[in-house]
């Protein structure tokens, strides 16, 4: 058994809790009772945010679309994949052409790097996210 | 937020609008709720009669989209009698004469007649709210998704600087962040304009850091394609590839019928996620992706603080965090990335980015989190914004006048939909509905219908009801409620089996890109 | 009655942890404390209640109690010993109660295997830990009368050690432990009991509010002022120590294979009494917040409650956590005022 603290997916709150783990599985939530902006309480989002993380329905292997069907793939596959459409579909139509998505689900680093892949990599400021939503 | 969440505990008076607080940031509004048992006051300007109403002093009820006349009708009369804080608008302000020109029209008659608020509702909460030492805006999407919400925000801003409430502990204009790190987002330059802290794509020296700091030539001056921009640009067949990372612009962006045309359209869609969302099923290519849970990383809550998450568990199969993704993914396409952990990201954060530059993971384990503007590593991090001076000097009016809904009612869709979330799921459920008590709860679309209009239509409580717009059709139950006023609607966007975005109107901000999800013309009608 | 130096009782725990998965209490690097897998190098004594009861030690937030792969069925019960260091007595009590409760009528083995596996070695309490402490109340401490395996009684630079059951015997057969059994150990338990009981208050609004509920019950319009305020968090369920309702839900994990998990739930949420026909007996927030403190201060007649006045623990948690007020502190308070 471990507990490793962790922020609540959920809101913008940013409720901090300590995720109860026990062999590679989460079992549970602790709400941390020392911090500033929850101070030991969440809400019913948050006292049941563990269990989604464990969904059979989590995706667990790339997928690509072959004869119309996505069906699994291998890393190597779907990564070199993307990265070659898109390079050719830059060449071919030109850095404003591609389209990227961040996330305001995901970490700081992690768009971070997405913001970085559109600007550095593919030339493009075509780059937003649903933060309107 | 200008300000932060403690310091709620200590206002004297909040006014919360387009914020269903309770149930969409539970714990920030069970602390107004605190603060009103131990006697704030609480002015709430909501269309519907939501959870927080039972606590308000005044609760305007105006109509639909009319923000802006409501908001100038407050300071036409903290103007009118005298209220506002002259000295703060002196010292700390410019543009205060066009300001009372802009509100002078904005008579509580006029204000009256656009938004239906009674004349002496609207007077108490100006005196209230500019009298008040310790004022509180609090606001969320039903200010920001119209065609006007800039101009709403503005107009706030424009009401706090008016009464010398911003820039003080337990004041200021706090707008309440939907999403877990859309503020993380944002300030790391998800956004088509800028780079990380909001750094313009079109500023030379700007550009030539960044060119420096990733060691490429080239980068793009030009602002990109909002999220709106992008669907439309991929419907004409200019926007040929797009990359989504955790986002679901099937049920979450407005007429959705138009995006999956788009989306359709294009040669190729990537969908980075940890579910098979609907998005998703149209992909050429899914990546699996780590949960909260099974990476470590920061993300940056409403009031701009940013905290560490720490890696838990592992991913299921063989998926893999964000971050190794796209490390790879430009790896691949040519550009060579070497993180080892998110730290070293953090790190390169840090150099590039002026207001996060003392924000280390040396710093975060130790500690909850450090607000920014954060400039270096001995700065504590800053609690609230503009206290001696706002970031550019003065504080500018920016009188607005109000602008009518961008799809009026009309006598062939006669009633406005208003779209949001409720308390037991999030945003488009592919989380919250993998919950099986949150399902439980809330595992049905509802419309909520006001009892007279469902009496005069003939519609009975869980009972089918179509609902139309120009744009599509949906079929879903009814709630009859007085929580909506006469002649309005309110549904959610959490359930792709009736996506009520099939409905709402892609018309936007022209500013800030946001739909108008809060009003639209519907026409409804019995299912027989 | 045996005596451990405090320096000596790392030592102790780490014997222990040959034999038992040991929970003690720990520092955090942000200077938490929480309770969790021993850890020499975090491990703590000032530690004060901590926020979750140690509940989740026999009766884990969710876990999965069978799973069905292609027909074949196979119950999962985890019975290895474990030891809970520096459990409170409130939270024993609540522990002893749910142990009751989940043996009556049915044996819940997914419980009470655990619960016979788990050794309790209890720290007495020398004060009132938190503003909200009440279990003088209740009478489930500041020290437990019985139910676990050791109790510690601070003393000075050592604890006076209290054996409560064979198990503890052997716990404390080391060398690590002297004997204390002379008659000023045991006096000096004597005046850390008094003096830790008298500091902290006793509570009257508590019996008086069960009084009230016997005869009169409340008025309605307290429970819809408490309803209307309640967010249906669904935190006081889960951290009172004697609440053991959980939900059922069963997974398909892949084609042919599923598991039955069974996790927390909370009376405060509607879905929780909502019946098949969609008909919900308790139709209101208020109905359901009455329900709860009813079943806390009222339905526990037919419990087990070993000792305690009922089948609330008086740790004071659901008044630390709510996030409206919403505890048992309040609410008899709220009751006794309007009544008394």
């Amino acid at each position: 058994m471990a507990r490793i603290p962790t922020i609540c997916p959920f809101c913008g709150c940013g409720c901090n809790f300590y995720l109860v783990t026990e062999q590679n599985r989460v079992v549970g939530v602790e709400p941390s009772p020392g911090n500033p902006v929850n101070k030991g309480m969440l809400c019913a989002k948050g006292w049941n945010s563990y269990e989604f993380i464990h969904s059979p329905k989590r995706l667990n292997t790339p997928l690509v679309r072959k004869d119309g069907a996505l069906v699994p793939s291998t890393w190597d596959e779907a990564l070199g994949l993307v990265a070659s459409r898109l390079r050719k579909i830059q060449s071919e139509s030109g850095s404003r052409s591609l389209g990227f998505l961040a996330s305001a689900k995901v970490s700081n680093e992690e768009n971070y790097l997405f913001m970085k892949m559109a600007r550095a990599v593919f030339k493009t400021n075509n780059v937003d996210h649903c933060a309107r939503l | 937020m200008t300000n932060s969440i403690n310091e709620i505990d200590d206002a004297e008076l909040f006014l919360v609008t387009g914020s269903n607080t309770t149930e969409q940031h539970p714990l920030i509004g069970t602390r107004v709720i605190n603060a009103v048992e131990r006697g704030a006051k609480l002015i709430l300007i909501d269309p519907r009669r939501i959870p927080l109403a039972t606590y308000a002093h005044v609760h305007l009820r105006h109509n639909i989209g009319t923000d802006v006349a409501v908001l100038n009708g407050l300071m036409n009369i903290i103007i009118e009698e005298g209220l506002y804080d002259k000295e703060y608008v002196e010292t700390r302000t410019e543009g205060f004469e066009g300001l009372k020109k802009t509100v002078s029209r904005y008579t509580p008659r006029v204000v009256e007649q656009i938004s239906g608020i009674d004349a002496r509702d609207l007077a108490l909460a100006a005196r209230e709210y500019a009298k008040t030492g310790k004022s509180m805006i609090l606001y969320a999407m039903g200010i920001t998704q119209h065609t006007t919400g800039t101009d709403n925000v503005k107009t706030c801003a424009n009401l706090a600087m008016l009464t010398g409430h911003v820039g003080k502990p337990s004041t200021g204009v706090n707008p309440l962040r939907g999403q877990n790190n859309v503020q993380g987002a944002c300030d790391m330059g998800g956004l088509p304009v800028v780079y990380t802290a909001y750094q313009k794509v079109g500023d030379a020296p700007v550009k030539s850091r960044f060119e420096e700091a990733w060691g490429v030539g080239g980068l793009d001056e030009a602002p990109g394609l909002t999220i709106t921009t992008m669907m439309e640009a991929a419907d004409r067949g200019d926007l040929k590839a797009l990359y989504v990372m955790g986002e679901n612009p099937l049920l979450s962006d407005p007429d959705v019928k138009h995006i999956e045309r788009a989306l359709s359209n294009l040669d190729f869609l990537v969908v980075q996620d940890i579910f098979l969302s609907e998005t998703a099923r149209l992909a050429d290519v899914v990546l699996p992706a780590a949960c909260f849970a099974e990476k470590t990383g920061t993300y940056t809550n409403t009031e701009r603080r940013v905290q560490l998450a720490r890696k838990a568990v592992e991913p299921p199969g063989s998926a893999r965090a964000d971050w190794e993704i796209i490390q790879e993914v430009c790896s691949r396409a040519g550009y060579p990335m070497h993180y080892a952990d998110p730290s070293e990201i953090m790190a390169e954060i840090n150099r590039v980015t002026p207001s996060y530059a003392g924000i280390t993971y040396d710093r975060l384990e130790r500690s909850y989190g450090l607000s920014w503007p954060c400039p270096n590593e001995e700065h504590p991090g800053t609690a609230y914004l503009h206290k001696d001076r706002f970031t550019k000097g003065l504080g500018s009016f920016l009188p607005r006048d109000f602008k009518p809904l961008a799809e009026p009612p009309d006598t062939e869709y006669d009633f406005i939909l208003t779209t949001g979330r409720i308390y037991f799921q999030y945003h488009t459920g592919t989380m919250s509905r993998q919950v099986d008590i949150l399902e439980r709860e809330a595992s049905e679309p509802l419309i909520e219908i006001n009892p007279e209009d469902a009496r005069r239509l003939g519609i009975k409580n869980r009972e089918l009801v179509e609902i139309s717009s120009r744009r599509g059709v949906l079929r879903v139950r009814a709630e009859i409620t007085d929580r909506v006023p006469r002649k309005v609607v309110f549904s959610t966007f959490h359930f792709h089996e009736a996506p009520v975005n099939i409905l709402t109107n892609p018309a936007h901000d022209p500013v800030s890109g946001i739909p108008e999800y809060k009003g639209c013309a519907v026409r409804l009608r019995r299912c027989a | 009655m045996k005596r451990i130096h405090k320096e000596s009782l790392k030592e102790a725990l780490k014997a222990w942890e040959e034999k038992y998965r040991v929970i003690a209490p720990r520092l955090t690097e942000r200077d938490e404390r929480i309770f969790d897998t021993f850890d020499e190098a975090w491990f703590t004594l000032d530690y004060a209640k901590p926020s979750l009861p140690l509940k989740h030690a026999l009766f884990p937030q969710s876990e999965a109690v069978f799973q069905v792969d292609q027909g074949i069925y196979r119950s999962i019960i985890r019975e290895e010993p474990a030891l809970l260091f520096g459990i409170r007595s409130c939270d024993l009590k609540g522990m002893l109660q749910s142990l009751s409760f989940m043996s009556k009528d049915f044996d819940d083995r997914f419980y009470t295997l655990r619960a016979k596996n788990t050794a309790a070695i209890v720290m007495a309490c020398p004060g009132q830990q938190s503003p909200t402490c009440f279990c003088t109340t209740t009478r489930s401490g500041p020290w437990a009368d019985g139910g676990f395996d050791l109790q510690l009684y601070e003393n000075g630079d050592s604890f006076l050690v209290e054996i409560g059951s064979s198990r503890g015997e052997d716990l404390a057969s080391s060398e690590l432990f002297e004997d204390a059994s002379d008659p000023a150990a045991r006096e000096k338990v004597t005046s850390f009991r008094r003096r830790a009981a008298q500091s902290i208050p006793l509570v009257p609004e508590i019996e008086q509010a069960m009084e009230k509920l016997r005869t009169t019950g409340a008025p309605d319009e307290l429970w819809e002022r408490f309803g209307m305020k309640c967010i249906t968090c669904g935190g006081c369920s889960f951290v009172c120590p004697t609440c053991t309702c959980f939900n059922v839900s069963d997974r398909v994990l892949t084609e042919g294979s599923g598991e039955r998990m069974r996790s927390w739930d909370a009376c405060l949420y509607a879905g929780f009494t909502k019946e098949a026909s969609g008909h919900n007996p308790r139709h209101s927030q208020a109905l359901r917040i009455k329900r709860r403190h009813e079943h806390k201060l009222l339905y526990h007649g037919d419990r087990d409650t070993h000792g305690g006045l009922c089948t609330c623990v008086g740790c004071g948690r659901c008044s630390d956590y709510c996030p409206v007020h919403i505890g048992a502190l309040e609410v008899a308070r709220d009751m006794s005022a309007k009544i008394f």
